[in-house]
């Protein structure tokens, strides 16, 4: 891990608690708002994990 | 101009392409507000990190404008004119070089951020800080990708 996680924390992410919440508001948008239907945003999102090579 | 046939009615390329899907554009700008809100870094490094991935991706709305938190911090164009020579210019100090260079790892190959500059980050920046400018860089490249892809 390079940077640490704080304590009582669950990931990087809970250093910014305001803005992750923010970013998880977009998040939530974009899976359950939209035309495109769940497999095809889901195929996207699996094609750019593998292009990264994020094993996550 | 965008490729797309059809686009929202708005005053922005951006506005007409992003604004077809209104509620994850809405949600977007949100999480925009909050990365310029956030106490945690210097307007002044966010902006050269933002145009530094404009370039990088080639994104020519994105390089042309200016985000007004950082021309109230003091960014001169100057120092945006010089924002390619980072690595020797004197405008930029040893904490910029860093975010500049983790800019570029995470828009170029996110693999290439080297344990040796993740060192260094970490003795100059806080994990707070680190978390914000990642979350930061994340957002502008989103931006830049997207209007690129669009030509919004």
């Amino acid at each position: 891990m390079r940077i640490p996680i704080p304590e009582g924390g669950m990931s990087l992410f809970d250093w910014q608690p305001e803005l992750f919440a923010t970013f998880n508001m977009f998040y939530g948008v974009l899976w359950s708002e939209g035309v495109l239907d769940q497999p095809t945003k889901e195929v996207g999102r699996i094609r750019n994990a593998r292009v990264v090579d994020c094993g996550i | 101009m965008t490729w797309l046939a059809e686009t929202a009615p708005g005053a922005s390329s951006l506005d007409q392409v992003y604004g077809l899907t209104p509620g994850v554009y809405e949600q977007f700008r949100e999480l925009e507000r909050g990365v310029w809100a956030s106490p945690a870094l210097d307007p002044t490094m966010l902006e050269v990190a933002r145009l530094r991935i404009a370039k990088l991706v080639g994104c020519r709305p994105e390089l042309e404008r200016r985000s007004p938190e950082a021309v109230a911090a003091g960014l001169t164009e100057e120092k945006i004119a010089s924002l390619a020579q980072w690595p020797s210019s004197p405008l930029y100090n040893a904490r910029e070089r860093l975010i500049l260079a983790f800019t570029e790892s995470y828009v170029i190959d996110a693999h290439s951020v080297t344990d040796e500059l993740c060192e260094r980050l970490n003795e100059q920046f806080s994990p707070a800080e680190l978390s914000a400018l990642t979350i930061a860089i994340a957002v502008f490249d989103a931006m830049a990708r997207f209007r690129t892809a669009l030509d919004a």
